[in-house]
């Protein structure tokens, strides 16, 4: 028994070293929750899968109305992210339900979600929440009759090629995606007040959302560029989100398959899909676009510490380290628009801060000629990066009665005034005495 | 009439001067003495105008040195002019201690609060 003990001790401290969940010093998620249909999909979108095993992800696949699915247990999150592969379900299983999902990106946690023409009330209420918003009649699904992808089959131009991506080297790579990206699915439009959500890909200006086996009895709702294919969204806590009208885009079916756009005499060996949604899963979860700040120091130029105070006119500099995740490390981050305000109910002082390429980011500049409690401020919000809201409150003082300099040399003539009068008198008094 | 008001000012000015011809010189450099305080106060409020009233206390301790130096002094003649007859009594030096008293009062104001 008291051999046991300290082994029992030294096996419970371990513990914790062995847990491979994201923390804020590696944000890259871990565990991922795959809720699916039917475990058909499993194989079906088995390349998708497989590229996510080969970056280290611990995949777990259930069915979505497995009745022991839970997102946390004692009040532990269980997952780092969460992709819903089931467009068609009525009611999750388990402690899953809408609320439970949307306090799990509360948390900071990452979503994938993937409709279909079938899409279930409950999927697109899971996406209002998330700020995008599908087509809410029933069998309605993007239809393209001049933008579609050229197939043996006559089809009903539902299966579409679409090029229109958003322009940002760091959601979709920096490698330029050559080939359309096939979709067949639902769309959904975006909020225009909405600052979080972006359009990844977008309809052409010729495509419309509509049921194509009923007849057309007034125009349709969602149409033209205002159409979304896939969405993300980075939430105010840098919870990043993927919305996708097509589960069949993510299949191995639409990854391997070639394309030709309609009107376009190019014919693409290989679409753009798994380019496209690799790049996309690599942001998602975290493994690009992340940024961290650290180390913000100020002190007065030619000093070491950093004061409690400042006094007006002082010369003072700044820096702050700002680094990126890379996936695997924290590397620097080089960007030339970071900018810092010295702040107090507007900002008196606005400067660009200079990089060394290392991370390190300065800058230096004189206090302005007005006193009271100023903040340093930095608020960074770039397309696709997360935001850096930095915030340093410091104390401005007027100068002392002894800072000042010791003769004015505006108040000359006055000083000249004054002894003059004392001389005048001294002179005078003289003058009144003895003459006569 | 407008001959006639020119004639009336210029024998005016002529008798104010052979008045004033007539006063003991002892007062007349008191007089000297006034005009030279008001003279510089007025270069003093001249240079305040043109530059601005930066070290506020500096121009008012400037100014109110002239101004108080003048006062005392007219003090200074009312009390020693022999036709004057309110103060027949008083002493001139008396008169003359207590400017003395005043100014040494004034001056000491002055410098602490030219800065």
């Amino acid at each position: 028994m008291g051999k046991l003990l300290p082994v029992f001790v030294a096996l419970i401290s371990i513990l914790p070293f062995l847990c491979n969940s994201f923390s804020p010093e590696s944000p890259t998620d871990r565990r991922v929750l795959v809720l699916l249909d039917d475990f058909a999909i499993k194989s079906s979108h088995s390349l998708f899968f497989k590229s996510l095993k080969s970056r280290g992800f611990n995949l777990d696949f259930k069915l979505a109305d497995d009745p022991k699915i839970a997102l946390q247990r004692y009040g532990q999150y269980l997952y780092d992210a969460l992709i819903l592969f089931c467009p068609t379900i009525e009611r999750f299983g388990g402690s899953v339900d809408v609320a439970a999902i949307l306090e799990f990106v509360d948390s900071g946690r990452d979503l994938i979600i993937a409709a279909d023409a079938n899409a279930s009330d409950l999927i697109k209420e899971v996406a209002t929440e998330c700020g995008v918003d599908f087509d809410e009649e029933p069998g309605a699904v993007v239809i393209d009759h001049i933008s579609y992808a050229v197939s043996d089959i006559e089809g009903d131009h539902t299966l579409i090629a679409s090029a229109d991506f958003i322009k940002s080297d760091v959601i979709l790579g920096s490698k330029k995606i050559e080939a359309p990206v096939l979709f067949q699915g639902i769309g959904h439009s975006l909020n225009p007040a909405n600052s979080l959500v972006l359009k990844v890909l977008s309809a052409s200006p010729s495509a419309y959302s509509s049921n194509p086996s009923s007849k057309l009895s007034n125009p349709p709702s969602l149409t033209g560029s205002a159409i979304s294919l896939v969405s993300v969204v980075q939430a105010r806590n840098n919870a990043r989100i993927l919305v996708t009208g097509s589960l069949t885009m993510i299949s191995d079916r639409f990854f391997r398959a070639g394309v030709q756009k309609a009107g376009s005499p190019t014919k693409h060996k290989k679409s753009g899909n798994e380019q496209f949604l690799t790049e996309l899963s690599k942001w998602v979860f975290h493994e690009r676009g992340h940024l961290k700040a650290l180390n913000v120091t100020h002190h007065k130029v030619g000093e070491a510490g950093e004061p409690s105070m400042y006094r007006i006119n002082d010369e003072l500099e700044y820096s702050v380290e700002i680094y990126e995740w890379s996936g695997t490390n924290w590397e620097a981050y080089v960007a030339d628009d970071v900018q810092v305000q010295f702040y107090m109910m507007s900002p008196y002082v606005l400067k660009t801060l200079s990089t060394d390429k290392k991370g390190l980011y300065s800058t230096a500049f004189k206090v302005p000629d007005v006193y009271g409690v100023f903040q340093f401020k930095v608020e960074y919000q770039r397309l696709g990066y997360t935001s850096l809201s930095l915030a340093k409150q410091i104390p401005v003082r007027p100068y002392r009665h002894n800072e000042y300099e010791r003769f004015i040399p505006a108040a000359f003539p006055y000083y000249g005034g004054a002894f003059s009068m004392m001389i005048g008198f001294f002179i005078f008094t003289f003058v009144h005495l003895y003459s006569k | 009439m407008a001959r006639s008001s020119g004639k009336d000012a210029q024998a005016l000015f002529q008798s104010l001067c052979t008045a004033y011809a007539a006063t003991p010189t002892n007062l007349k450099i008191i007089d000297l003495y006034v005009g030279f305080a008001v003279l510089t106060a007025l270069i003093q409020v001249v240079y305040m105008a043109l530059v601005g009233s930066f070290p506020f206390n500096s121009f008012l301790s400037g100014v109110l040195s002239c101004v108080g130096t003048a006062v005392l002094a007219v003090c200074l003649r009312i009390q020693v002019n022999k036709e004057n007859k309110e103060f027949k009594d008083l002493a001139p030096e008396r008169a003359f201690a207590d400017f003395v008293l005043c100014n040494l009062v004034l001056h000491l104001v002055i410098m602490n609060f030219l800065g």
